[in-house]
């Protein structure tokens, strides 16, 4: 018995590409909301944000492509997961650029302001949250378990540098008191950033979901439940042939 | 805990005359299940249903090894009765096979030939095997009409009404749906739901989708062997084998 293409492949490269272009244009307005952060340049925060419609129209084209192909392909197993997994991947990449937004519309603000002596804390997580985001995006157009678990694993490292930062400037606030309207936008930008990670973290479960059927959402608050539950091997012996 | 089993079929091997249909085929069925069984054309699944019933027996030359047990006992047995056997194994097949005859001697046929004769028995068993199949108040007030004058997706239903009133344990469907429309297609499936409470239900399709929708377990046969079985939720989303895998995502070459 050999592989053959068939309509719905061709329908699904199609959607793959659909989301690639999303997830890239979703890295770009991430990397530009930080350089506009970091250089306090403005046009670049205007850019992320006039370049968010676009990104906003792109999910709903997916949305309305998967539905298509879920109700007229009538998709199944491996079909039916990368399907599924798409929609909940433009979803996240949508809310991803929308941090991004938030991140420049702060920037905005900050910009006209004196500079508050946190932009390297902020670069250190923002360059993380991006690596996270970026490898989530290789593991999707790869479709490499492997990768995608390793960004699961990077979002504690993303926490710790939340929780750090964030303490950071509230010792900061506390002395400088004039500087509190700007040090709440700067917390403000710090939190995004760790919701930009954990995104990127979903992103990478919804690969592993797509390419393995295994569903690891949530996993670190039923680590007790896994052995019991519908993990990769109890399902393969289940599936077995009888004899 | 496993269910206790219904049918249990152990490295069985078919043969027409020297053609190997099916190959060392292990498979178990549970009560109050709908198992689908798919695979491409000439991949024996038919061959397997027909089995059950012992309907192969009429082909000349044809052979079986290993065993195929009903509740224990094995089908191919040497002091097994086969009109039992098909007693309590009915099946349905892919076109609506109605008799000549009145709605009321259709669903009577099988009592009659098993000897009941007390009308008013005839008359309940009749009205309930109606009922069973969701065909009584289409029918019920023209019993004496010729089964001929319904339409296809009744006299499937009429079908699997004669089926059901010699009280089988397990009912056979080959392609049960694939001659009607979708709305009698849809009627079957439903009524395959209801059946399943009462019997074990084994059925042949070529739908995808209508495995899906009807069974609890999906078995892929191909080349006459058993790739692979499991719950159809499993099956339709995380299939083990590729085989399968590009069987249902229609990437056959």
């Amino acid at each position: 018995m050999s592989s053959h293409q068939t309509h719905l492949n061709e329908e699904i490269e199609k959607l793959k590409h659909q989301v690639l272009n999303m997830a890239a244009m979703t890295e770009r307005a991430v990397e530009k909301a930080t350089r506009g952060f970091v250089e306090r340049d403005e046009g670049l925060a205007e850019e992320v944000i006039l370049g968010d419609n676009r990104i906003n129209e792109l999910e709903v084209d997916i949305d309305r492509f998967c539905l298509r192909l879920l109700a007229l392909e009538g998709p199944v197993a491996g079909d039916l997961r990368f399907i599924v997994g798409c929609m909940r991947i433009s979803v996240d990449l949508e809310r991803i650029a929308d941090e991004a937004v938030n991140i420049a519309e702060r920037s905005m603000i900050l910009s006209s302001r004196p500079p508050l002596p946190f932009h390297d804390d902020i670069r250190a997580m923002s360059d993380k949250a991006l690596v996270m985001l970026r490898h989530a995006v290789r593991s999707f157009s790869s479709g490499d378990p492997d990768k995608a678990r390793e960004v699961c694993c990077m979002d504690n490292l993303v926490d710790e540098l939340n929780q750090k930062n964030i303490r950071k400037v509230i010792e900061y606030m506390v002395t400088e008191t004039p500087a509190i309207r700007r040090s709440v936008h700067i917390i403000n930008i710090i939190r995004r950033y760790e919701r930009i990670a954990d995104l990127s973290t979903n992103v990478a479960e919804t690969v592993v979901f797509v390419v393995s059927g295994t569903n690891i959402k949530h996993q670190r608050y039923f680590d007790d439940r896994v052995p019991e539950a519908d993990t990769p091997s109890r399902r393969i012996e289940d599936v077995g042939a009888e004899g | 805990m496993k269910e206790q089993i219904k049918i249990r079929a152990k490295n069985l091997n078919f043969y027409y005359t020297d053609f190997l249909a099916l190959s060392e085929v292990s498979l178990d069925f549970f009560p109050h299940q709908a198992t689908a069984l798919i695979g491409p054309s000439g991949c024996g699944k038919s061959t397997f249903l027909r089995c059950i019933n012992r309907m192969n027996d009429l082909i000349p030359g044809v052979r079986v090894e290993g065993s195929l047990c009903l509740d224990g006992q094995d089908i191919y047995g040497p002091k097994v009765d086969v009109v039992e056997i098909r007693r309590r194994v009915g099946m349905v097949f892919q076109k609506p096979n109605p008799f000549p005859k009145t709605i009321f001697e259709n669903v009577a046929y099988g009592l009659r030939v098993n000897g009941g004769r007390d009308r008013e028995a005839l008359s309940r068993r009749v009205e309930e095997s109606l009922r069973l199949s969701a065909l009584w108040d289409e029918v019920k007030d023209r019993l004496d009409q010729s089964a001929l004058g319904l339409s296809g997706g009744q006299q499937q239903r009429l079908c699997i009404a004669r089926a059901l009133a010699v009280r089988p344990e397990v009912l056979l469907m080959d392609e049960p749906a694939s001659a009607l429309d979708p709305i009698a297609t849809q009627k079957i499936e439903e009524l395959i739901h209801e059946l399943k409470k009462r019997f074990t239900i084994i059925i042949v399709t070529h739908s995808m989708q209508q495995a899906a929708r009807v069974s609890d377990r999906t078995a892929f046969f191909y080349m006459g062997r058993l790739i692979e079985v499991g719950n159809t939720e499993t099956i339709f989303t995380y299939p083990r084998h590729k085989q399968t895998e590009d069987y249902i995502t229609g990437r056959f070459g």
